[in-house]
């Protein structure tokens, strides 16, 4: 562990922004949005922003991306298919932990399964993460009760933590102390870890007031959704004010559905482009011959929040699927982000009707 | 970090020629190809039971189930033309090129039901993945105990691969009962459902499996015949089809419940099917 | 940065998005929490606009009909010619037909073009059926123009009223609003005939029969002022117009209404003493293509008058529009009957400004509407102007082919140019600054995010440099130069410009002038205003007719989630579009909704084939049988190709009468 001054923030920004495509919380002029984003100077990158509204998913699941680009000719029968290039190595600084742990879902299920997904990894690849350790969460934060905050634990090259004159730096690779010691870090005293144990707990204890539903009910919707006890009445309750708009799986740090559509272009090759897809859709299951399995509003719901919660989903990410963000929450047109379902869920069980 | 299995194609589809097109029946075409790398010609090994995701340049890709065996049988593909990609592959012609990545999936559980009887019992198109199934089955004939193939289509113009069933028709050890649903002027074979040529057939129930494939009204009717046979659901192999858009469990289109029917599948058995939780 | 903050355009709520821009083309959306609209939601059209924007289905370059179809040609070329050819036509043989869609720059100078240029009054707007009718009942009434409320209010109203259209489907934020402020406890009311989503997440569900909304409306009136619950001024005839429509009620029929529309009087007896207790009390209706009729409006407004509900702190009537630029489209003067800034006419005062600033030969007369023009054979119109028109035009195919010239100006690739002589690229909303005016008065300015891809220009850019060529000469270079004129002419935007609009998230609601520097969030009375006036009805309360025997069903059409915009939108994305054919793989050749037990009796079963029949057309459709409609009715969400040629053509005129429409049917087992 170091101590990283805050004056010398620039020099980490500047020192990353040197090797890899920088990315981090920067803010809206307009709207004074935090967006987790590519920045376009290293001085745009603000750690002491709030927390971004969209997750770094993005950066290596683009919501519209193009993995093929091809020229056939039938004419000629001449065919040309290229892969995009390798791009640059990214580095995600001022990654928030239940974000980070999003990404580790995405690693364990997109290269950690029988096959390895190329398009993710080519992304993955080199990546460099500079965690942040939360100070300040959303009403509608719920880390606490999902194993994945306020701090990180795993998966950083780097994990700051803010102890108001400086940042704790902590190192979680070979690519972090190299870091350290190209900046010259002093190591942290004997206190550091009290002090970080300090600001985390402070952190929790924000979380007093809230998500309280969640903190007592998780783990029980969480045997409900997997042995299949949630009553069809309560899915119901839930897809009726289901606007169908993707947003949750959209915003979710550990959402990966997409879809796979070939566009031709004016200049003449044709893109295969992969997109953000969720299974809230009803077309997104569907099958030429009008055969649609799933139908009902209620199932596709259903579908999402068993990935979510379900220990079968969590074998795949060695956790479960939600990490606590509590994006879904502040996105959705029904109000029936996570937490709302856990609540739904323990009506059921502690107000039953006749 | 995890790198690919170079024995599949994963990511960008190989090119490969198309050589010849037979037209089977209405909509449905044969594909003849080979690729258009020697290597790949070469090493591209399929097993029975899996699938390949097939590019149509300028129009996308879909997920088809292999109808040919992996031992001496030509290449090729029998897609119905139902969307803008397969109406797109049924405009092209021989020397026009598609794409292939695969194979995926986890075929049929041929060691395991050595010595059994097997039963085929298709519906229509659902022929084509038995297709490859029959091919290899009769390639290795003396492992096996009775064979049975029970096929019915609407009329004797929707009957799939003609000429192979002529052959199978004419192989000694192999009981092959073909139907239409109605009487046609000119037919002379059996009439009625599929599922009414069980009863027909005299089919063993004992040390048997049987491999059933088409559309839902016909899967849901044999099964409910052989259940009444007293077949076990666990000797009851199909083949399921779902909309894919990638073929390796990332992209979660065909997933029925916690099941990919990529990776999981396609070929499941009827009690698999059952606990899926989801219509089929 | 890849994320730029802007406003979505698909409807007409007007919602904050941040679009994601990546080496010049847009390839994500996000929504912005700090929108003061959206506050961080957005639907799935708005999730999915980044599509639409990076779709490479654009018109890229001028093209000019010759010998062998179109033909490539420089802008220079592209221009002349059509000025050219529009230098053959008089003045009253032309119609310009702006769009909707468009910024109130693009509008502002279609409009400026048709009257001041081309000096034709038929300058008219696409899709609006009701909206002028609308705002006009609003503007009598109070003199605003638009919606006299705020969304803002919703979540602490008491009380809110939906007329209609599933605002769930058709402007889902809209709805969102409404829902979160129905789960806090508001009173929340649909009158419906359909049980639509928005329905179910009301607490009380009106559901009258087809066409039979008006007769609810003016009953829950009537039992307001027998009840004794009016507002005083109201009762007591002291508010201007309060006798005309008060001898409309003599009509109500209670009894008739308990059984032609399945409602009791005592139930809704409740419903107007829950209306006059709210302190905080607002309305929704649609106003678009699929809006209210005339009287319908002024009933709604005339409750909430009578209840007290108009002018007062939280209180409301919003008609919501569907597309994203109506209203202000409407501001601009998009309209052959007005000019600029809502001013009907006959006006001495606005024609001899309008004149004033555009010239003495500026057309200052009415016009006729455009479709008005193509269906009148004694009216020939011989050349048109139209900016990013969708589908619908299927209705005029055969009158647009007898036309001499057409020109065609829109972003994406389009059925329309089959009938285009000249058709000119235009940029997206993403690729030019421009100012949108949402469904409560909200003017926000979108920055431009891209430069125009391919060839396109700006809409105002190239109805400039035709003014030019036709030898005008408005000095325009720049959207905010366009603003600046807009500002002069529209008095509700004369104390607004970018930088004010600018100066804070969300813009700024009109009226913005001297006395609202800062907008104007709802209409509010005070002492100093003049009174609100009741709107009399102009057509008498008919009683709902009996069905006819021969056409024993009443047929409602209506819109889709995805079928928006006549899908010729939603045609150039992915998501949206696959949800869109989601429903045609299971209803390939169309659908109408049919209640289970009419279905029973006629044997008709789900995804068979239906024929549908009406005194001027006939259609083949599949039966979607639902008990989302009534027993006797049929709903058609959307018409596709077949339909639109054997049954919604021939009945076109009924159509037109939006939400209110009903067509007398029958229905034949095939």
């Amino acid at each position: 562990m170091y101590i990283l001054p805050k004056a010398d923030v620039p020099r980490l920004l500047d020192a990353i922004a040197a090797r890899y495509e920088l990315f981090g919380p920067v803010v809206d002029p307009i709207s004074g949005d935090t967006l987790f984003d590519r920045a376009s100077a290293p001085s745009a990158v603000r750690l002491d922003a709030p927390i971004p509204v969209n997750t770094p998913k993005f950066s290596v699941f683009p919501h519209f991306e193009r993995i093929l680009t091809y020229r056939y000719d039938r004419a000629s029968k001449a065919l040309d298919i290229r892969r995009e290039d390798l791009v640059r190595p990214k580095a995600l600084v001022g990654v928030r932990s239940c974000d980070l742990t999003g990404l580790l879902c995405f690693d364990r299920f997109f290269l950690g399964q029988e096959f390895v997904d190329e398009v993710y990894r080519d992304h993955r690849r080199k990546m460099l993460i500079v965690a942040n350790t939360c100070v300040r969460p959303f009403a509608q934060c719920f880390c606490v009760c999902t194993d994945s905050g306020p701090a990180a634990v795993e998966g950083f090259d780097v994990n700051l933590t803010d102890l108001g004159e400086a940042f704790l730096f902590e190192t979680g690779s070979d690519k972090g102390r190299g870091l350290a010691s190209e900046l010259g870090l002093a190591p942290a005293g004997e206190h550091a870890a009290r002090d970080r144990a300090a600001v985390v707990n402070r952190s929790i204890g924000l979380f007093d007031g809230q998500a309280v539903e969640n903190k007592a009910w998780i783990s029980r919707a969480v045997n409900r959704l997997t042995t299949g006890f949630v009553k069809p009445e309560t899915w119901e309750y839930i897809g009726q004010q289901c606007f169908e708009c993707g947003a949750c799986s959209f915003v979710c740090p550990s959402c990966s559905c997409f879809n796979v559509q070939d566009a031709a272009t004016q200049a003449g090759p044709t893109d295969r482009l992969r997109t953000w897809d969720s299974c809230s859709f009803e077309g997104y299951s569907r099958m030429a011959g009008e055969h649609n399995p799933r139908r009902p509003i209620e199932d596709r719901r259903n579908k999402r929040f068993f990935c979510k919660l379900s220990y079968s989903q969590s074998k795949k990410y060695l956790r479960p699927g939600c990490v606590g963000c509590g994006r879904c929450a502040r996105v959705c047109p029904g109000d029936i982000g996570l937490p709302n379902v856990v609540t739904a869920i323990r009506r059921e069980i502690t107000e039953p009707k006749p | 970090m995890n790198e690919p299995n170079p024995a599949v194609i994963t990511t960008v589809p190989t090119p490969a020629v198309i050589e010849e097109i037979r037209p089977e029946i209405e909509d449905v075409r044969t594909c003849y190809f080979r690729f258009e790398d020697p290597e790949i010609e070469k090493s591209f090994a399929v097993r029975s039971g899996q699938f390949v995701m097939c590019t149509v340049f300028g129009a996308g890709e879909f997920a088809v189930s292999l109808p040919w065996s992996p031992e001496g049988d030509r290449r090729h593909l029998s897609v119905r033309a139902v969307g803008k990609v397969t109406g797109a592959l049924a405009r092209l012609a021989p020397g026009d090129k598609i794409g292939i990545r695969g194979p995926f999936g986890n075929g049929f559980p041929f060691e395991a039901i050595k010595g059994k009887n097997i039963i085929y019992v298709a519906g229509g198109i659902g022929i084509i993945p038995l297709r490859s199934s029959i091919v290899h089955v009769l390639l290795h004939r003396p492992e096996f105990g009775r064979l049975i193939l029970l096929y019915g289509a609407r009329a004797p113009q929707d009957l799939m691969y003609r000429d192979k069933i002529e052959e199978w028709r004419r192989t000694e050890g192999f009981e092959t009962h073909i139907t239409i649903d109605r009487p046609r002027p000119g037919w002379t074979g059996e009439t009625g459902f599929v599922h009414t040529l069980i009863e027909k057939a005299k089919v063993p129930v004992e040390n048997t499996v049987a491999f059933v494939c088409g559309p839902p009204i016909m899967f849901n009717a044999v099964i409910k015949e052989l259940s009444a046979r007293g077949l076990r659901d666990d000797c009851i192999i199909s083949t399921l089809e779902r909309h894919m858009k990638c073929g390796i469990g990332k992209c979660q289109h065909c997933a029925i419940g916690r099941t990919l029917v990529c990776t999981d599948g396609p070929v499941f058995t009827y009690k698999q099917i059952k606990t899926l939780g989801e219509q089929i | 940065m890849s994320y730029h903050s802007g406003v979505c355009n698909f409807c007409g709520t007007g919602c904050g998005h941040l679009l994601m821009v990546e080496n010049g083309t847009v390839r994500g959306v996000f929504p912005s929490p700090g929108h003061p609209v959206s506050r961080g939601r957005l639907c799935v059209r708005g999730w999915h606009i980044h599509e639409l924007l990076a779709t490479e289905e654009r018109l890229a370059r001028p093209l000019r009909r010759g010998p062998n179809g179109f033909e490539s040609v420089s802008w220079d070329e592209a221009l002349e010619g059509a000025a050219a050819e529009l230098r053959r036509f008089r003045p009253d043989e032309i119609g310009v037909w702006a769009s909707p869609r468009a910024s109130n720059e693009d509008v502002f100078t279609a409009v400026r073009l048709a009257r001041a240029v081309l000096r034709t009054p038929h300058i008219d707007l696409l899709s609006d059926a009701w909206y002028s009718s609308t705002a006009e009942v609003l503007r009598e009434g109070t003199g605003w123009p638009g919606s006299l409320g705020t969304l803002a209010d919703v979540r602490a109203a008491d009380f809110l009223f939906v007329v209609g259209t599933d605002l769930t489907r058709q402007n889902p934020i809209v709805a969102s609003e409404l829902h979160f402020a129905a789960k806090a406890g508001a009173d929340l009311v649909t009158l419906s005939s359909r049980t639509t989503q928005m329905a179910r997440l009301s607490r009380t569900h009106l559901r009258p029969a087809p066409g039979a909304k008006k007769a609810v409306l003016a009953a829950m009136l009537k039992l307001l002022l027998d009840e004794g619950l009016a507002d005083p001024d109201f009762a007591a005839g002291r508010i201007e117009g309060t006798e005309a429509v008060r001898l409309s009620l003599r009509d109500v029929d209670l009894a008739g209404l308990e059984k032609a529309a399945g409602l009791t009087a005592d139930g809704l007896r409740d419903l107007v003493r829950r209306l006059a207790k709210a302190e905080r009390a607002m309305a929704f209706f649609s106003s678009g293509t699929t809006g209210l009729g005339r009287d319908t409006v002024a009933l709604i407004y005339n409750l909430f008058l009578a209840a007290g509900k108009i002018g007062r702190p939280g209180c409301g009537l919003v008609p919501v529009v569907g597309i994203s630029n109506l209203a202000g489209a409407n501001d601009m003067g998009a309209a052959p009957g007005r000019l600029p800034g809502w001013r009907r006419l006959p006006d001495p005062a606005a024609e001899a400004a309008v004149r004033s600033a555009w010239g003495e030969a500026a057309a200052v007369t009415p016009g006729r509407r455009i479709d008005d023009l193509l269906r009148d054979p004694a009216k020939p119109l011989r050349a048109l102007v139209v900016m990013d028109h969708d589908e619908e035009i299927n209705l005029h195919a055969e009158a647009l082919k007898k036309l001499d010239f057409v020109l065609y100006l829109g972003a994406y690739d389009n059925p329309f140019i089959e009938f285009a002589h000249v058709v000119l690229p235009a940029a997206t909303y993403a690729e030019t600054d421009g100012t949108y005016t949402n469904t409560e008065r909200r003017i926000q300015l979108v920055r431009r995010k891209t430069e125009p891809r391919f060839e396109a220009r700006p809409a105002w850019r190239i109805l400039t440099g035709l003014a030019v060529r036709l030898g005008a000469s408005w000095g325009y270079d720049s959207p905010e130069a366009v603003f600046a004129d807009i500002a002069r002419a529209v008095p509700m935007y004369a104390g607004a410009d970018y930088a004010r609009l600018e100066a804070g998230v969300g813009g700024l609601a009109w009226p913005v002038d001297a006395a609202h520097p800062r907008g104007t969030a709802r209409y509010e009375r005070s002492a100093a205003d003049p009174a609100p006036r009741a709107v009399p009805l102009r057509e008498p309360l008919a009683g709902t007719a009996p069905a006819a025997a021969d056409y024993p069903f009443r047929l409602m059409a209506g819109k889709s989630y995805f079928y928006w915009h006549q899908n010729n939108i939603m045609k150039r994305t992915f998501i949206p579009l696959r949800e869109y054919n989601a429903l045609l793989l299971l209803y390939p050749q169309g659908l109408v909704d049919v209640h289970p037990d009419d279905a029973a009796r006629l044997g008709l079963r789900d995804k068979r084939p239906v024929r549908v029949v009406s005194a001027a057309g006939t259609m083949t459709v599949q039966a979607r049988v639902t008990s989302d409609v009534l027993p006797g009715m049929v709903y058609a969400p959307y018409f596709i190709g077949p339909m639109i040629e054997g049954f919604l053509r021939p009945e076109a005129g009924a159509v037109e009468r939006g939400e209110d429409a009903v067509i007398p049917v029958r229905l034949e087992k095939v």
